[in-house]
């Protein structure tokens, strides 16, 4: 693979980019001594080491999560392990299906709420925000993000969940009080990436559409979401990864019921926080049920990162078809 | 005329939707700060927990806290650096670049409690780590290293192209370029990315929670199991009996990442004054 | 050892009245002396104590202290269930394991010698406001089991009941689950709780809900059901009328010896009986108790 990566180099031409600096300076490496050489080629290589410790961490993510978890698909079955609605490990039934149900309506309420409100502050932070209001925003975002997620959890347990009691009249756990919380949390992705998005887009096209007297909704509405289009929409995909995977602010505020509930104001459990409940006494199949969690979990999340790829290839190829 | 209402009207939505994402961020900080400045005091942070609800202080988390963290940034901070290098300087793309961008990313969205079980599987138990700061950190490293290269990728791709230019016309070599001129010019900036990753390892409690164990313990060695202070928090907010005691842990943690917030800040402005 | 001494207790409130830490300090130390020859003779003075996360508290209080006047020891207390105490005491990876459960039949063959350290009751509670004060142990069954979701059902307003459970790694929900739903399943909606306190104050905000904890965490936010007309009170639980109890073990391999052994005598010592373990809501083994 190395060998590959220098003779891609070594047959690249000349020109101005700094990539291409390296073809031009190896060059005139060898006007340098033998030692030098064989010391600058050594370097490069352990830098692509270093580079490839990435790679080495997805395949032993895989192989370690994977072979503990494997075991659940052999023996169970895919069919029975996905689609079985009983999750009763103690007494050897390991259906998941209540847990994705719940990782999916848990993840999808946050996404209604959360996506308005990310993309709306998106597009205030690139077009609307006079720089002093911009510097408060956009810190306040950068900081949300920093916010860990058992403070988040937290608070939603000693402040949101009783508000859900009191309006409900029940407990105040479930699928509501997972998606407020999870809302506030994936916000600084799906912003920060959405605004990165709105404001790559060169300004000659908002002034010719001022210029046609268009408003500056208009403005937005009709010229610069729709050229971001693809921008906003990896936004969302990464901040459906963030609210799949998302575990101890859920786990504190959904109750933990694996069942499929009949209102959203009733117990719920998700995926990850049926993992963080089982954990301390999972063993034997059961514990193996859980890495099979675990699988799916890192499955969904390089999925949605392979799709988010797979769009902006989409992108760049009908940008230089334009 | 209709044109202008629906402006004004659409203008406000994007306006409060704003206004909401700030007011959130104030009442979760305020809220952890209200309830936890009470309970702040130099005991609450210099004395151990004890009695049967962890009364008293909170210092072997806030070790262990930050132990692991920086154990954890010693570990990433060369390797990520000097991928970054490769990526930033070396590599041509192709589809061995592509592979190490798609894992990097890939790496990035991990969800931090299949990370928690990863460490346990491989670290603690494969790797026969046991529950230790070692081990945690180790876990942690992979969680930091696509921060910290992303951020390192983007501070020497802003370094001006001329400066380089200047250090090959005077006969540097590659290594020299680098290293004497690209990376201290990037300097800040790659700090700025560092801190920020150390900060989110400090936040992470799916990871740490399987792989450097949940007793209390002020580690010594790489080797020692304790408890972080996200874990102590966790587990005193569900206990639900010593109510105090969480939100002062609360608030330390916030105080902690605000700190490594306002730090990665300093240094950023630091950068853009210089460049 | 008294620096020790004065850096963990004098600068937080401690369970313990200051006389009596030093004297505990002194008859330790004085113990400590009469036993060091046998001390010398091993070499680990460490020991690791795992298991129940509802006994988890009085061995990690008692760590403290037994370390406190022996610094030159160290007793690591992890709480990772009951399940996992039996088991990583039967392998070897734990000098102590802590239940709050009997075994199994399945891990009788363990060889496990057993020390009964406390009792633990079991208070089902509900919020102050619901007319509800007693339940027989049937009805207290079929709630749990979803048979029964209306508290007009069993003498009380007509609301729908919420119900509140604990994890399954928690000893008190084993305990629950044995004596009064005698291994019949729970409804699969509950609300699932890792911790005593959370319980307790969801119970104490919502009106029709119910769950059960030890009765030591009873407080005035919510009310304690009679069962089977006898209250829960620490005198009924001693005089064994009171139906929902168990008693609290440390499991070791054989006869506990050396560290370990010195470090249980510790824990049925009166220093923590009488004020740890009554602080963590359960009844002293020792001190009346006999049956």
């Amino acid at each position: 693979m190395t060998r590959s990566a220098e003779d891609s180099q070594a047959s690249m031409p000349d020109s101005a980019d700094p990539v291409s600096m390296t073809s031009g300076e190896q060059g005139s490496l060898r006007l340098v001594s033998r030692a030098t050489h064989i010391k600058e080629l050594a370097l490069k290589n352990l830098f692509l080491l270093c580079a490839f410790v990435a790679v080495m961490g997805v395949v032993l993510i895989f192989a370690f999560v994977g072979l503990r978890g494997w075991p659940i698909f052999a023996e169970v079955g895919p069919i029975a392990f996905l689609g079985g609605a009983d999750w009763s490990p103690t007494v050897g039934q390991y259906g998941i299906w209540p847990l994705i149900y719940g990782s999916l309506v848990v993840m999808s309420g946050a996404l209604v709420i959360g996506t308005p409100l990310a993309v709306g502050t998106a597009i205030f932070l690139s077009e609307i925000a006079t720089p002093r209001v911009r510097g408060i925003v956009r810190p306040a975002v950068e900081l949300l993000a920093g916010i860990p997620s058992v403070i988040y959890g937290f608070f939603g347990l000693l402040i949101l969940r009783p508000i859900v009691a009191r309006l409900s009249d029940g407990l105040g756990f479930g699928a509501v009080t997972g998606w407020l919380i999870l809302a506030i949390m994936i916000v600084p992705t799906i912003a920060t990436l959405s605004e990165d998005a709105l404001r790559s887009i060169p300004d000659g096209i908002r002034e010719a559409s001022y210029a046609m007297g268009a408003t500056t909704w208009q403005t937005i509405y009709r010229v610069l979401v729709p050229a971001a289009k693809i921008g906003i929409i990896d936004a969302i995909i990464l901040g459906m990864g963030r609210a799949i995977g998302e575990t101890m602010a859920v786990l504190m505020v959904v109750g933990n019921a694996p069942h499929i509930p009949d209102s959203v104001t009733e117990p719920i459990a998700t995926l990850t926080t049926q993992i963080v409940m089982d954990m301390p006494y999972a063993a034997g199949m059961h514990r193996t049920a859980l890495f099979g969690m675990a699988i799916i979990l890192f499955g969904v999340s390089m999925g949605l990162v392979a799709l988010v790829r797979l769009l902006s290839k989409l992108q760049s190829s009908m940008d230089a078809g334009r | 005329m209709n044109k202008s209402v629906t402006n004004i009207i659409a203008l406000s939505i994007l306006w409060l939707a704003a206004g909401i994402t700030v007011v959130v961020l104030f009442a979760v900080i305020s809220y952890v700060f209200v309830n936890g400045i009470s309970q702040i005091s130099p005991a609450f942070i210099f004395t151990w927990p004890h009695g049967v609800n962890a009364e008293g202080g909170v210092w072997p988390t806030i070790v262990s806290t930050m132990y692991v963290t920086v154990l954890a940034m010693l570990i990433v901070a060369p390797i990520a650096v000097l991928a970054a290098v490769y990526l930033a300087e070396y590599a041509v793309q192709g589809r061995l670049v592509g592979m190490i961008r798609f894992a990097a990313d890939s790496l990035a969205s991990v969800p931090s409690i299949v990370m928690g079980l990863f460490g346990l599987a491989l670290f603690v138990e494969a790797a026969g780590l046991r529950f230790s700061m070692l081990s945690a950190a180790l876990a942690l490293s992979f969680l930091m290293l696509p921060i910290v290269m992303r951020a390192t990728e983007e501070a020497i791709r802003a370094v001006p192209k001329y400066i380089r230019w200047g250090s090959y016309g005077l006969g540097a070599t590659k290594w020299q370029t680098v290293s004497r001129i690209v990376i201290p010019a990037a300097m800040p900036r790659i700090i700025t990315g560092i801190i920020l990753a150390t900060g989110r390892a400090v936040g992470e409690t799916a990871v740490v929670i399987y792989t450097m164990g949940q007793a209390i313990n002020l580690p010594i060695t790489p080797l020692d199991s304790g408890r972080p202070m996200t874990v102590h928090l966790y587990v005193l907010a569900m206990e639900g009996i010593n109510l105090p005691a969480a939100y002062g842990t609360a608030l330390l943690l916030m105080v902690l990442i605000l700190g490594f917030n306002l730090g990665a800040r300093y240094f950023l402005r630091r950068a853009s004054k210089r460049m | 050892m008294t620096h020790r001494l004065v850096r963990t207790r004098t600068t937080a409130g401690s369970p313990l009245p200051r006389a009596t830490r030093l004297g505990l300090a002194l008859a330790l130390s004085l113990s400590c002396v009469a036993i060091a020859g046998c001390q010398a003779a091993e070499h680990d003075n460490e020991i690791t104590v795992t298991g129940s996360t509802t006994i988890m508290p009085i061995a990690e209080i008692a760590a403290e202290h037994f370390m406190d006047v022996k610094p030159d020891t160290k007793v690591l207390v992890s709480g990772l269930g009951s399940s996992a105490g039996i088991e990583t005491v039967a392998n070897g990876s734990s000098d102590v394991g802590t239940s709050s459960r009997d075994l199994k039949p399945s891990e009788q063959d363990l060889r496990l010698y057993d020390t009964p350290i406390a009792i633990d009751a079991i208070a089902v509670i509900v919020n102050r406001d619901n007319p509800v004060d007693a339940l027989t142990m049937d009805q207290v069954r079929a709630i749990f089991e979803g048979r029964i979701e209306n508290w007009s059902e069993v003498g009380g307003e007509d609301r729908h009941i919420g119900l509140v459970n604990r994890d399954e790694a928690s000893g008190t929900r084993e305990a629950f689950s044995k004596i009064v739903m005698q291994e019949a399943r729970f409804d699969r909606s509950a609300a699932v709780l890792p911790g005593t306190g959370q319980v307790r104050s969801v119970v104490a905000e919502a009106p029709g809900a119910i769950g059960y904890i030890s009765l030591g965490f009873v407080n005035d936010e919510v009310k304690a059901l009679s069962i089977d007309g006898i209250e829960a009170t620490p005198e009924s639980v001693v005089d064994g009328s009171y139906p929902v109890q168990r008693i609290l073990h440390f499991f070791t391999r054989g006869e506990p010896e050396g560290l370990a052994a010195r470090y249980i005598a510790y824990v049925l010592s009166d220093e923590i009986q009488q004020t740890v373990v009554r602080d963590a809501g359960f009844l002293p083994m020792r001190g009346g108790v006999v049956r």
